[in-house]
């Protein structure tokens, strides 16, 4: 989320199509931003005039990109232009260890709304279910749905879920949503369909059906943030495990005699380059400040920082070399907060990785950073309930 | 347990505070109502000023926004002693404040709101140029405001406290004293304030947040300020602390961790008199 001046004069060189082009992009870009506006609304947030706004309206609506619905403002009849959507919305929830995001798609993945929030540390269940629930409420008012038309709810939490249960399946690693069904919990709020998956997961099932890792059926999605998580794709299906306690990446040990980690083992990969350990090393000469910081401190060329990120990669690397000596994925998407450091993390990890590896060079996992950025576990969400609400079947993924 | 993490001392060494403020005192009449209250903001953070009712935090709101003048103590800016007489000291110190209330004009459209007292032209006013200027703050702010040219009475609560915030930074102020931003307002409206405080943290704008709801605190605060009748009772990193603690801070639950320090700071000055 960096700060991106937008020009409101944008700049269309050349033909009157393609000055009609640009401006129709902006129409249903503004259309995307608000979840719903009417056309007077719609010509002030783009800047076009009336009649144009109303003229692309139309042919968009024709060619059933918008959908109009009558309405009224300040007393006065209006159209509201909505984004058009086949029959069904499917919700989907992505809380992390500090953002919620919560999105309305249809069943063809066009995300119609969007919202996102910073959530406080320690966060609890019945709080942040409570939040995603008006939310939810919230946008569908805005592309005037109702809640029996959704499908499906699909949630993404950054613990691993005992897909059966519904619950987090070891203790102690989200303090406050712990020993409790969320699937029940949202589905009495609700009273849609709901499941839930570990946000890795998710990640890497949206990577690997929309992203870095299309067509790449043996494929592992490493999620670098405030903790570390992986999910892996093997035979083109979300590998879960006994308990579905897989992708327990950030807790491989790599320092046995390392700091004690937060599920209480030493030396694990999270407790040397997870988020609160690179904050805490860099305490000392930088001062408190968040992880995002950090990454954009870098990004300016800021020596600390930097170094900061490529141990954390160095580390990271010699994990994801032992993953690639069992399971010899063909690609390794990175993706979560740290990944927006680009080549400064991914960089030190192919270094580490390749020296660990008995894979010659040429045939070892290539290294990428995810295509979806910090939306990838809300995609996957999406993806996960369209699949459970469509297909219905127990073995969704495939 | 240590209550107090060590905020003061040993961090941003690298970084001088916007503004810090030592030994307030102010009184009406009979009540105390702040008392010896010390309290720094650096640039690019968010400070939360926490306390339950009647702690002094809309008294210490409006010092800072030259309401009323403190009875004693100091106000340094920029490593200079000021002193804020009036609101137009505090603005043009660089310290815009938006108040619970927003202070907002209802009959007029956001681009006269924005630019209320400083519009811009000469002679006739330069309506493209405020348009254009509006918009561009409203987007670095990713603002959801569907239209500037429609009256603040028809925007929601959320998108007529992003107008205030907006107003607020017009004159590229240093420090951005936020009031109960997030009172009376929907999930979806408080995840765009809470959005918003991000943004102004991105833009090295320092923030004083003063709220009643922990969970919308230690969402966007870096560091929380507890004040307790008129007193400093604690100053939290947020990362360091749980929401308990912070609870017991405001209420007074614990053995109060300020009378802990002072008398850690008591006899310190005590052996260095002897």
């Amino acid at each position: 989320m960096y700060l991106v001046p937008v020009s409101i004069t944008k700049a269309t060189p050349g033909s009157q199509t393609s000055l009609r082009e640009a401006n129709r992009a902006r129409i249903v870009d503004a259309v995307k931003r608000h979840g719903g506006l009417t056309q007077v609304e719609l010509a002030g947030a783009t800047g076009l005039s009336p009649a144009t706004v109303s003229n692309i309206v139309k042919e968009l609506t024709a060619s059933g990109v918008l959908h109009i619905t009558m309405t009224t403002r300040s007393g006065r009849r209006a159209q509201h232009v909505t984004l058009a959507r086949a029959l069904g919305i499917v919700a989907g929830v992505h809380i992390s260890t500090r953002h919620m995001r919560v999105a309305l798609s249809d069943v063809t993945n066009t995300v119609v709304a969007e919202h996102n929030m910073p959530l406080a540390k320690d966060h609890r269940a019945d709080n942040e279910l409570d939040k995603a629930t008006r939310l939810i409420a919230d946008m569908l008012d805005s592309v005037d749905a109702t809640m029996d038309e959704i499908l499906a709810v699909g949630i993404a939490v950054p613990a691993p879920i005992d897909v059966i249960t519904g619950e987090i399946s070891r203790s102690g690693l989200m303090r406050g949503w712990d020993g409790i069904s969320i699937a029940d919990l949202m589905h009495r709020r609700i009273k849609r369909p709901v499941f839930v998956d570990n946000e890795a997961n998710l990640a890497a099932l949206a990577e690997f059906r929309l992203g870095a890792a299309r067509g790449r059926p043996n494929s592992v999605y490493l999620r670098v943030g405030q903790g570390i998580g992986a999910g892996l794709i093997l035979n083109g299906a979300v590998y879960r495990g006994y308990e579905s306690a897989a992708g327990e990446f950030g807790h491989m040990t790599i320092d046995e005699h390392g700091p004690i980690c937060r599920c209480g083992n030493r030396g694990c990969l999270e407790a040397i380059a997870g988020g609160p350990a690179i904050l805490e090393g860099l305490r000392e000469s930088n001062g408190p400040q968040k992880l995002t910081d950090v990454v954009v401190h870098a990004i300016a060329g800021d020596a600390i920082c930097i170094r900061a990120i490529a141990d954390a990669g160095r580390h990271i690397g010699i994990a994801a070399a032992n993953v690639c000596n069992l399971l010899a994925p063909e690609r390794i998407v990175v993706g979560g907060e740290l990944a927006r450091a680009g080549e400064l993390l991914l960089g030190p990890m192919r270094h580490s990785l390749e020296r660990s590896v008995v894979m010659e060079s040429a045939k070892v996992a290539d290294i990428v950073q995810g295509q979806l950025g910090d939306r990838a576990e809300l995609s996957g969400a999406i993806l996960y309930a369209i699949d459970r609400a469509t297909i219905g079947s127990d073995e969704p993924i495939s | 347990m240590t209550l107090v993490s060590e905020v003061s001392s040993g961090k941003h060494e690298s970084v001088d505070p916007v503004m810090s403020i030592r030994g307030i005192n102010k009184g009406f009449g009979a009540v105390q109502a702040l008392t010896d209250i010390s309290l720094d903001i650096y640039p690019g953070e968010v400070v939360a000023l926490v306390g339950d009712n009647g702690a002094g935090k809309s008294t210490l709101v409006k010092i800072l926004a030259g309401v009323h003048p403190q009875d004693s103590g100091t106000i340094t800016f920029h490593d200079k002693l000021v002193s804020i007489p009036t609101p137009a000291a505090s603005r043009a110190l660089g310290i815009a404040t938006v108040f619970q209330d927003l202070a907002l004009c209802d009959n007029l459209d956001v681009v006269s709101n924005l630019f209320l007292g400083r519009e811009i032209g000469t002679i006739a006013l330069n309506e493209v140029e405020m348009e254009s200027r509006s918009w561009e703050l409203l987007r670095q702010l990713s603002a959801k405001i569907p239209s500037v040219r429609i009256p603040v009475a028809s925007l929601s609560g959320g998108q007529r406290q992003t107008v205030a915030i907006a107003r607020s930074l017009i004159g590229e102020p240093s420090i951005v004293i936020l009031d109960e931003p997030t009172a009376a307002l929907g999930v979806a409206q408080t995840a765009e304030v809470l959005n918003l405080i991000e943004r102004l943290r991105e833009r090295g704008h320092g923030v004083l947040l003063i709220s009643h709801n922990l969970a919308d605190v230690q969402a966007v605060a870096d560091r929380v300020v507890v004040l307790r009748l008129g007193r400093n009772n604690g100053e939290f990193r947020v990362a360091d602390v749980s929401y308990e603690d912070i609870i017991a801070a405001i209420t007074g639950a614990t053995d109060n961790v300020v009378t802990r320090r002072e008398a850690a700071v008591r006899a310190q000055t005590e052996e260095k008199n002897k």
